[in-house]
């Protein structure tokens, strides 16, 4: 479904400046927009025009596919659905409290007093700043007033939120910090716009991405179509995503399966052919090309997991009934990743997972729940890039536990299914308290009664 | 962070006790210490006013002394010529200088002493506000005291836009200096120049795009300002109460006393 559109859409600034001509794009409900273009080609004006604070001077910006009014009434209604994040946080946060401003657009909406008051300890306490809320802005770091200006936006529920450089000046971990909110508003329904040079960024995290140089849309589609194509990038003054260029210069020495476009580190890793031969004593009746199936290894042999189911594609058949091989493994009991989700936490529990489920790498997701394992002192082992690296550990037949809450745990275990689909490595992955259970506790037979999840 | 009184205020203890609790006692300082008429009550008001703010507030005492130095120096001016040249009683000290007589007359020593006491207690109750509430609890303040809505929202907005630009000043500052901008009178003069014309036009600048905010978030002219409540808690109310009580009670018994 279609929830923004723009038809024709050109701005001119007053002094004749074109900002954007010619604009025709659909953003579908639900996903995850980038618009990627280097500084001045546009982005920022763009978004000005999508939430009708610049009237176009000619097109139409079709919200839910009616055209935009202008008149104060519609543009509440606009501005209350489509919230911006400007890229820097102190344009944006103007009153003296962390509270106040966060209150600011709920009490614009009308709310009451009590209404207003549960929204902003909500958006806060999503954002991870309820301690501070009585604190000025000038006592924040950079990366709190992202996330009270992400807040502030948050705190008017908008169906769509747009954040223009939503990383800009930010640590890598500040930056980790505000891309899993942002992940998190999108798993419950909202769609996310952001605007970027990081064509990194855009690459790995997008549904859908915009090109635009020169006030022009000069390319869109999928990431992987996007950003596949040197010459569209040239022209947008960009460069290729760090992981495909790896990748690339991999393949091109034969090296990785071709034909792929990995935007994690482990989709990456999943596309390194290995060159894996083995002499193998092969019966008669053999010929080359055949496919053999050498059972179940483990210890020395089974390279990437505990055990492995390895099958073998003989290469070249030697006259005294030896064989070169080339091995296919398949990891059969690899690690795992389980999830925890700390909206209902108990720590004896977490230590208790952490001792029977053998947990030899613990992560945690979201400010709440770096927040709580801080607290308690559980040791986390990775705080950013979280669910790459537990993985990254899982394919190493390693288990991990990710502590985060909310939608994250949702997020977070679509990601890594989708990655044991895609990939085709089994390995565990879960939710521990929730309904279904913790899956190889109950497998390994760890006395799942005593566990009691 | 703590380069202003304000952020001291905000790391305070007592900013999360009551605002008006706060007022009432630094007005009632104010109060009894300049209406007292002995010297006695102004003293033990600045000692409980000093003790508090040290105490209960954590300010740090080093930062006190110095707070209380540089206007006490002012005052300790004024009590000196007061003390020299007023009173007609009798003579309680006096001496030569280079031949002028100076003398210190019992009144006017008396006098000065009142003098003194009265500004240290009114400087010891401004500081315990200062120090314990942060403006950003005195905005709920101006609200009840019926002040109009634009002038409090205009202040709100001020208040934070201070410190962007202290900040813009001070990069600015900062930028120049590495550039040598500062290194003779004739270039200081022209850098500060042209520190204030940019920061002028970036405030203008950040004016617009206050307004933008302000719009996106569907602003309509009025903002809203929330209270946080904070009831009274008894220890402090008896605190208090005790307080009141012993500074009335000193100002009645040393209504007619000299202390000379």
């Amino acid at each position: 479904m279609i929830i923004l559109e723009t038809r024709g859409l050109k701005y001119a600034y007053p002094d004749g400046t074109v900002a954007v001509q010619d604009l025709n794009i659909e953003i579908m409900k639900g996903k995850k927009i980038a618009f990627v273009g280097q500084n001045g080609s546009g982005k920022s004006t763009l978004f000005l025009l999508l939430n009708g604070t610049l009237k176009p001077s000619q097109g139409e910006v079709l919200f839910h596919g009616v055209p935009l009014e202008y008149d104060s009434k519609s543009l509440r209604e606009i501005r209350r659905s489509i919230g911006i994040v400007f890229q820097n946080s102190d344009d944006q946060i103007f009153a003296p409290t962390v509270f106040q401003d966060v209150a600011f657009g709920p009490s614009n909406l009308g709310y009451s007093k009590e209404r207003v008051d549960t929204c902003v300890q909500l958006a806060l306490e999503q954002v991870g700043l309820s301690r501070i809320k009585d604190k000025p802005p000038h006592h924040l770091s950079g990366g709190q007033k992202k996330r009270v200006a992400i807040a502030g936006i948050m705190a008017m529920e908008p169906e769509v939120i747009i954040l223009d450089e939503p990383l800009s000046n930010l640590d890598p971990v500040g930056a980790d910090e505000i891309m899993d909110l942002i992940n998190e508003f999108n798993h419950f329904g909202s769609t996310i716009i952001i605007s970027t040079h990081d064509v990194d960024l855009a690459y790995r995290w997008s549904d859908y991405v915009f090109l635009l140089s020169n006030s022009k849309i000069i390319g869109q589609g999928t990431p992987a179509e996007v950003f596949k194509d040197p010459e569209l990038l040239k022209k947008a003054g960009l460069r290729q995503p760090t992981t495909l260029e790896i990748y690339h210069e991999i393949e091109r020495r034969g090296l990785a399966y071709g034909r792929n476009s990995p935007k994690t580190i482990p989709e990456l890793v999943n596309t390194l052919k290995p060159l894996d031969l083995m002499w193998v004593e092969v019966p008669p009746g053999v010929r080359e090309g055949d496919n053999l199936n050498l059972g179940v290894m483990y210890g020395e042999y089974a390279t990437q997991s505990p055990y492995e189911a390895i099958n073998a594609t003989v290469l070249h058949i030697h006259s005294d009934g030896r064989a070169i091989v080339e091995l296919k493994r398949k990891g059969i009991k690899a690690g795992g990743v389980l999830l925890y989700d700390t909206d209902s936490y108990s720590l004896p529990e977490i230590k208790q997972i952490i001792k029977e489920g053998e947990i030899v790498f613990v992560g945690a997701m979201g400010k709440k729940s770096k927040i709580l394992a801080e607290q308690d002192g559980v040791r986390l082992d990775v705080t950013s890039g979280v669910i790459d690296k537990s993985i990254l550990m899982a394919l190493c037949g390693k288990r991990c536990l990710i502590l985060t809450a909310g939608g994250m745990v949702d997020h977070a275990l679509k990601r890594i299914k989708e990655y044991v689909e895609k990939s085709g490595i089994e390995f565990t992955v879960g939710v521990v308290n929730r309904e279904e259970g913790c899956p190889w506790l109950e497998e390994s037979g760890n006395s799942p009664e005593t566990l009691k999840i | 962070m703590t380069n202003i009184l304000d952020d001291y205020a905000l790391m305070s203890p007592l900013r999360h006790r009551n605002n008006w609790l706060k007022l009432a006692i630094v007005l009632f300082g104010l109060l009894a210490g300049v209406s007292s008429r002995s010297p006695i009550p102004p003293f033990f008001i600045a000692f409980c006013m000093s003790f508090a703010t040290v105490t209960f507030g954590k300010a740090p005492l080093s930062l006190y002394v110095k707070l209380l130095l540089a206007p006490l120096s002012f005052a300790a001016v004024g009590v000196f010529i007061i003390a020299f040249f007023s009173g007609s009683g009798p003579e309680i000290l006096s001496f030569e200088l280079l031949g002028y007589p100076l003398d210190v007359r019992a009144d006017g020593f008396e006098l000065a002493l009142l003098v003194l006491a009265r500004s240290v207690s009114g400087m010891c109750c401004l500081y315990f506000l200062a120090l314990t509430t942060p403006m950003i609890e005195l905005f709920a303040v101006l609200k009840a005291s019926r002040l109009p809505e634009s002038f409090i929202e205009l202040s709100m907005l001020i208040y934070r836009y201070i410190f962007v630009f202290l900040d813009m000043a001070l990069s600015i500052r900062y930028a120049q200096t590495v550039r040598l901008g500062y290194s003779s009178f004739r270039r200081s003069i022209r850098s500060l120049g042209m520190l204030g014309s940019t920061l002028f036009v970036r405030s203008w600048e950040q004016g617009d795009k206050l307004f933008l905010a302000m719009n996106s978030r569907c602003y309509d002219g009025k903002m809203a300002l929330f209270e946080v409540h904070r009831p009274v808690g008894a220890p402090e109310l008896l605190l208090t109460s005790a307080y009141f009580l012993l500074t009335l009670a000193l100002l009645y018994l040393t209504k007619n006393a000299s202390i000379v």
